[in-house]
């Protein structure tokens, strides 16, 4: 036997979420079912304005109700240096640190031809016409992850920014802070040691 | 290490068996089809919680049963350290001192073994692909950077022949990214140049001195790397780091023809020179067999060296292939040495009276006594 038709558009829109699939979607859709009209409708309504609302910097590249996002437009941040991130939950990362005061830029992706991801991919070319257009900006500081793709991009952009004279660092590799020793594995130690600073 | 007990219950063609194993040479003898294998199988099972011979762990219970079980106790350092292994047909369960491990990554590396089994005759006779997995498997279990920078070196390499490919294609057209994948190539494969480099320097050493011992000094074994780019010559890193970018440099535009990766340490291939002469091409079968026997032999020498322990020998069929006279310097090489276990349909009369105190097992049928 079939479900009415509701029941199966919803549990067929359930399974289109990552890591939910048919029982799980099953259950799901048979909870909202037994929920109050409100969170329903707030719950729909939160749906659509999450992808309405929504739009990429056009600046940065992060996602933002306005365009440009509240970072670009606050001039008090430092507007000499921009990390650069694979994704936008990278930059809340940052962000929550409150010690980085700078731009940033969201490339959406990593170089990995395996993945379709070409330099034309992600979003480099934005980046390189940011700062042809902002010469006060001196420093760019890449924050790609510490694997093999983060590092060839963290390589590309500093090929493709050096010649124009401006500043390419990349994030520390090493120990994690409050973590101990014994617990490290072989090659963190390793690139700890190699990554030593004076005292 | 040494393996001193042995406990095996409805594996393979064995219902229950207990045996206790000598610290020096113990040898399973028996006609063919009667399961000494099986026993070499059952301790190899119980270092690694895997086979050699089948990735289908249900074909270790005996066909009657539904778990089968192994346990030991192995010697390390003046301690016991009991360990136990159950499969079923929900999965394994495996046991250190009698705590069951979540992790079996937890359980391996309590008893180390090296296995001889006469399938790795290929490593001389087969494909350089086979010697080149032998070094990195080998060497990344010794030295974990290796295996870092081998797994790190695959995955660009696999990276680099997508984009020639594209760019070949022209679905691609940036060589900018090309050189940078160029330049994490370089980086890594002189990592593993290097590391290959002094690692074979020390096992050519240890196999040349036991290939002399088991041919009573009569073949002397030379490793030769070949290589793109002349190893030899190249003392460190920024040396090899410079001959890979120039090969690679020389290379570029046949590389974007073919749209694959021409240079670099997974092309390379190892060489075994036995008087000189390359013995995949020009050995006897005799020869092969003993050079491959003391590569294995050297490699457990180079893990005593590196890891400060020495693990446990185990031998199939291998004493049947050789002459008497490789015998018995193969048997005055391992012995007081490396606790080993040997499987043969038969023992020579020299080989009997050489072994010192040898514990021979008679394996008839799944059932087993001491002689």
């Amino acid at each position: 036997m079939q479900y009415p038709e509701p029941i199966t558009q919803l549990i067929a829109s359930y399974m289109k979420l990552p890591g939910i699939g048919q029982k799980s979607a099953t259950r799901l859709a048979f909870y909202t079912l037994g929920m109050d009209e409100e969170d329903v409708t707030g719950f729909a309504q939160a749906l659509i304005a999450a992808k309405r609302d929504l739009q990429f910097c056009s600046i940065c590249g992060n996602i933002t109700e306005n365009d440009p996002c509240i970072i670009c437009q606050d001039t008090s941040r430092d507007q000499t240096t921009v990390l650069v991130v694979e994704q936008s939950k990278d930059v809340m990362s940052m962000e929550n640190t409150h010690e980085y005061h700078g731009l940033y830029h969201v490339l959406h992706g990593v170089l990995s031809p395996l993945n379709g991801q070409g330099p034309d991919d992600i979003n480099i070319t934005s980046l390189v016409t940011r700062l042809q257009d902002h010469s006060d900006i001196s420093e760019v500081i890449v924050a790609t992850n510490a694997n093999s793709e983060g590092e060839a991009t963290a390589m590309y952009l500093a090929r493709l920014l050096k010649p124009a004279g401006i500043k390419v660092t990349r994030l520390a590799h090493g120990l994690a802070v409050g973590s101990d020793i014994d617990y490290a594995d072989e090659m963190t130690l390793i690139k700890a040691v190699e990554g030593r600073t004076e005292l | 290490m040494e393996l001193n007990k042995l406990t095996v219950q409805n594996f393979r063609n064995y219902s229950n068996l207990q045996l206790e194993f000598s610290t020096g040479i113990n040898i399973f003898l028996g006609a063919n089809a009667q399961g000494k294998t099986n026993l070499l199988e059952a301790i190899y099972v119980l270092a690694l919680t895997r086979s050699h011979r089948t990735s289908n762990d249900k074909e270790l219970i005996n066909w009657q049963n539904q778990t089968a079980t192994v346990s030991g106790s192995v010697w390390r350092d003046n301690y016991k350290l009991p360990l136990e292994i159950t499969f079923s047909k929900k999965g394994k369960k495996a046991l250190v001192n009698h705590l069951e491990q979540a992790k079996l990554s937890q359980y391996v590396g309590n008893l180390n073994v090296v296995l001889f089994a006469p399938e790795d005759l290929e490593l001389v006779k087969g494909s350089p692909a086979i010697r080149r997995n032998f070094i990195d498997r080998e060497f990344g279990q010794i030295n974990p950077k290796y295996l870092f920078n081998a797994t790190q070196y695959r995955n660009i390499l696999r990276q680099r022949n997508n984009y020639l490919r594209q760019l070949q294609l022209q679905q691609a057209h940036d060589l900018v990214y090309l050189d940078v994948l160029t330049e994490q190539l370089v980086n890594y494969g002189a990592h593993i140049l290097l590391a290959r480099k002094s690692l074979l320097a020390k096992l050519e050493k240890v196999a040349h001195q036991t290939q002399q011992a088991i041919t009573d000094g009569q073949e002397t074994l030379t490793f030769k790397y070949v290589s793109a780019i002349k190893l030899t010559e190249l003392a460190d890193l920024t040396a090899i780091k410079t001959a890979l970018t120039n090969k690679f440099a020389s290379q570029k535009n046949r590389e974007l023809q073919q749209g694959t990766t021409l240079v670099g340490p997974h092309r390379d291939d190892l060489q075994f020179l036995v008087n000189g002469q390359n013995v995949q091409s020009f050995g006897s079968q005799g020869q092969q067999r003993t050079t491959a026997l003391a590569v294995k032999l050297a490699e457990i020498d180079l893990m005593k060296i590196e890891t400060g322990e020495y693990p446990v020998l185990l031998l199939d069929d291998v004493l049947s292939e050789l002459d008497t006279k490789r015998q018995t310097h193969l048997l005055k090489t391992i012995q007081d040495k490396v606790q080993t276990f040997i499987t043969t349909p038969s023992l020579s009369d020299v080989a009997r009276h050489l072994i010192k105190k040898p514990k021979i097992f008679l394996v008839e049928a799944g059932k087993v006594t001491e002689e």
